[in-house]
């Protein structure tokens, strides 16, 4: 696979490329501004972007991911930031969630779990931080049906929100398939969701609930 | 005693000559405004305004100066108006009431001055006069006799010319000194801003230092946050980064574990070192023990370069100020004593208004950092001068750095401030 990283700390940019390299992925080249990103989007499978970088270092990462998805629909991104933002996560999924990624930086340190990240962006699914999950999950009031979830089902919410599909929430839970499958469908249930939906589809129902 | 009341009494006489000549010289711009005003009229006219308004200032402080010269006057602050202004500004001012006060005291002085003072600078002339008459009365033709204050058409009535120049000289000895007076104290108060305005200028003052105050400590927190997270949290990324791939390597293959972890090591000595230093930087210790004053002393005591310390009208700025101050000059002399080959430099910190005018609000801090090295100084991405660079911006300062090869290497930020 073929990935573009855009970062502008110059150790961090050679750390990723030498890790994702040692991963296997094909780093063709890792810049450190949005435009040389851009120019470089039609010729990668991917890109993990910095979102703060030269001139402004405010959110000019973001501003890359959302142009180079709008020139290329669907362009796998997956968004790298030291510290995460709902408000960042809404403003990403709201131009479609297949393909997108939105970590804290720190992930990168569970080399296994960044690397599947990727992959399952590069795949045209949607990782979410669990950052992003427990900031939306705090905020929900008293009387809101979220609040009526037992703690395994929340567990599963969260896990789901990520982007997890169910064999990796059994996994990660110690649980079997089936019962994630159940649990899920009490969650829809409780939250008056469609359980038609599958893979990212569900992944955005889910945080476009939780963004409400 | 009588000596010194001569004295006086001729200073006074001089002054008002000079007034008279000066009146003639404002009667000449009423007359100049009176012609060029009908340009106003015309769209555009006004335009011209603010050109107006300069020479208008520059000779109402000439004023204020001689004013000033004249005993027993205050001397009355009247800033110039800046050189650069935008047109806002100078349309600001072209229609503040100092320009009113000016316009006012321009009119009184070309239409009064003149006659009052041509009267009573002829008093002592005239006294003198009075007392030559009956010396030559006798060459005036018959027909058009000497006739101040009275014909004088013969001895008898030439008699009398003496104590009519004593009335004169007694005139002369009340009127001169007084007419003086009252002209320098007419003057300064119209030329003066009263006590209102200038309590007025005071509190405008007062509420933009207050905002310069508050915005510098807003930019001095961002400031902080970006060295943050461009220093400390992402070297400690690097470090969890390569703290993951040593493991997985440990699960893989186990000999490029080794210099993983040395590189994560070294990454988090290096976040270590950055955050001791960003530590450091935020608010040095030795500001708080010494005050800015003793710490730049001290640190100009440090440097190997001889260093010379000019510090001029220093007094409370907002810490963050102060302690970009000092790392200014800290920096700037690490430069030196590394680079530059000085044998002496130059450090001189001054406060001044920021704007030399009317409206000036927020003082700025002006360092100046001169050595006699050997120059080409140039900026590099991270570098120290770059470092400085990055931390006057962010009060909105100015750095400007001179070095050209063979030296002298100049270095000169300015801060504005509040106080």
């Amino acid at each position: 696979m073929r990935v573009v990283i855009a970062e502008d700390d110059a150790l961090l940019r050679e750390g990723l490329a030498l890790l994702l390299r040692s991963e296997g992925f094909d780093v063709i080249a890792a810049v450190d501004n949005a435009e040389d990103l851009l120019a470089l989007v039609d010729d990668a499978d991917a890109a993990v972007v910095d979102v703060r970088m030269p001139p402004t270092f405010t959110n000019e990462g973001l501003k890359a991911a959302e142009t180079a998805r709008r020139c290329r629909p669907g362009f796998p991104v997956l968004v790298l930031s030291a510290y995460v933002e709902d408000r960042y996560a809404g403003q990403l999924l709201a131009e479609g969630a297949s393909g997108l990624g939105y970590l804290l930086k720190e992930r990168v340190g569970k080399v296994g779990e960044f690397t599947d990240a990727l992959r399952r962006v590069a795949d045209g699914g949607t990782v979410m931080d669990p950052e992003v999950i427990s900031q939306l999950l705090s905020r929900r009031r008293a009387d809101d049906p979220v609040q009526s979830l037992t703690p395994r089902e929340r567990e599963v919410l969260a896990l789901m929100a990520e982007g997890l599909d169910n064999a990796t929430i059994a996994d990660r839970l110690f649980v079997s398939e089936t019962a994630v499958s159940k649990h899920i469908g009490n969650i829809f249930a409780k939250l008056g969701l469609s359980t038609n939906e599958s893979g990212h589809r569900r992944v955005l129902a889910v945080l476009a609930y939780l963004h409400s | 005693m009588s000596r010194d009341r001569l004295r006086r009494w001729w200073r006074a006489l001089r002054y008002l000559v000079k007034e008279l000549g000066a009146g003639f010289v404002s009667l000449g711009l009423i007359v100049a405004g009176v012609v060029v005003s009908p340009l106003l009229l015309f769209s555009g006219g006004w335009l011209i305004v603010p050109l107006i308004v300069r020479p208008l200032r520059w000779w109402a402080t000439l004023a204020r100066i001689r004013s000033a010269r004249y005993p027993g006057a205050t001397d009355a602050p009247y800033p110039p108006i800046p050189a650069d202004l935008t047109y806002q500004d100078s349309l600001r001012v072209a229609f503040s009431r100092r320009t009113a006060r000016d316009l006012i005291w321009l009119v009184g002085h070309g239409l009064l001055v003149p006659p009052i003072n041509l009267l009573t600078i002829a008093l002592p002339l005239a006294a003198v006069n009075s007392l030559l008459v009956p010396a030559y009365w006798y060459l005036a033709p018959a027909g058009d006799p000497i006739s101040s204050p009275y014909p004088v058409t013969s001895w008898a009535a030439a008699a009398w010319m003496p104590l009519v120049a004593v009335a004169y000289a007694l005139l002369a000895w009340w009127l001169v000194p007084g007419v003086a007076y009252a002209l320098r104290w007419a003057q300064v108060k119209i030329l003066t801003p009263g006590r209102k305005a200038r309590l007025a200028d005071r509190v405008t003052a007062l509420t933009a230092s207050r905002a310069a105050a508050l915005d510098a400590h807003g930019a001095e927190l961002r400031r902080i946050e970006r060295d943050l997270h461009d220093g400390a949290q992402n070297r400690l990324v690097s470090v969890v980064m390569m703290l993951g791939m040593a493991e997985r390597s440990l699960e893989t293959n186990q000999d490029d574990a080794l210099p993983q972890l040395r590189r994560a090591h070294e990454a988090a000595t290096d976040a270590l070192a950055g955050l001791r230093t960003m530590v450091h930087d935020i608010y040095p210790p030795i500001l708080d023990e010494l005050g800015l004053d003793c710490a730049l002393s001290s640190v100009a005591g440090r440097s190997a370069v001889l260093c010379t310390l000019d510090v001029e009208g220093l007094h409370r700025v907002p810490t963050p100020v102060e302690s970009a101050t000092y790392f200014v000059v800290a920096e700037a002399l690490t430069n030196v004593n590394k680079y530059s080959g000085a044998s002496r430099v130059n450090v001189r910190v001054r406060c001044e208004p920021a704007l030399p005018g009317a409206d000036s609000s927020v003082e700025r801090l002006l360092i100046t950092i001169e050595d006699d090295g050997h120059g080409g100084a140039t900026e590099r991405t991270g570098g120290g001068i770059a470092g400085i660079r990055r931390r006057v911006e962010a009060f909105e300062g100015t750095m400007q750095l001179t070095s050209p090869a063979g030296g002298p290497t100049i270095m000169k930020v300015e801060l504005p401030c509040g106080w």
